[in-house]
């Protein structure tokens, strides 16, 4: 998405009919994550907060993000630093932040909202990456709710 | 959840929201006040439409200090894309794929 001025907070919420227990595994666990998430695989959970988090391309040849665990609140918040470094025009720019956020609805629903911020030193970044959070959601709903996960990232 | 896609149709099927969904676009975390001053409406009636559009939940708008600040949330838009976009054009992209087979055989 090309907005005409830099945004330097993004918004995502969708409901996803899980528990927030469901949710934090699929965030946090690297098994789940590889399921969703343009088939990246992070060396470690995202539950220790203070600890670095790498994530490889599928075939591991290209680091893809490096990113510091800020906050590890299960079922409820998780805040991690982000760094796009899969094109060296992102990899220059400054560290921003994500944060996913999960309430428990009810009817069995949880929302869920992903908010990237901290964007200001980071416009190419802002631009990059509202496209591939709008995929990663919609493909977090889809895994969760269905069990399968969206085909266009087994291509 | 059911009724979903109800909702949003709904919301965008008025001009105005459509308008609302564009100015955030343009930029977005903006105040009531600010949306106001660019909107030929009143204050009641941006509040209104806001709401169908958080509701349907294509604004979803959080606090920041003593600013409540509306944010365009892009994934119900995504969501139809998938449901109703996708299914119809993957069929009809195949069939013209398999047409220019058919005639490129036939050359």
């Amino acid at each position: 998405m090309v907005a005409t001025e830099t945004q330097t907070t993004q918004v995502y919420q969708v409901y996803i009919k899980a528990t927030p227990e469901r949710i934090w595994q699929a965030i946090t666990d690297p098994e789940m994550i590889a399921k969703f998430f343009f088939g990246t695989r992070p060396d470690a959970p995202l539950t220790v907060v203070g600890s670095r988090v790498r994530s490889w391309s599928p075939d591991r040849s290209k680091l893809w993000t490096d990113n510091e665990v800020l906050e590890a609140d299960p079922p409820r918040r998780l805040v991690h630093t982000w760094r796009s470094l899969y094109d060296e025009d992102l990899a220059g720019e400054q560290e921003s932040r994500v944060t996913w956020e999960i309430e428990p609805q009810e009817g069995g629903y949880s929302k869920l909202t992903l908010v990237h911020d901290r964007l200001e030193g980071a416009p190419k970044t802002a631009a990059s990456v509202s496209g591939g959070w709008m995929l990663i959601i919609s493909g977090l709903k889809t895994l969760l709710e269905t069990g399968e996960p969206l085909t266009r990232f087994e291509r | 959840m059911d009724g979903d896609d109800d909702r949003v149709f709904k919301a965008l099927a008025d001009p105005t929201r459509r308008h609302l969904l564009d100015r955030l676009f343009e930029r977005d975390g903006r105040t009531l006040h600010e949306l106001v001053s660019e909107l030929e409406m009143t204050r009641f009636g941006v509040m209104k439409h806001l709401r169908v559009l958080e509701e349907a939940g294509l604004v979803v708008s959080r606090r920041r200090g003593r600013h409540k600040l509306h944010f365009l949330n892009p994934v119900p838009i995504r969501l139809i894309h998938d449901r109703w976009i996708d299914k119809y054009t993957e069929a009809r992209v195949a069939a013209i794929l398999e047409l220019k087979d058919e005639l490129e055989k036939e050359a």
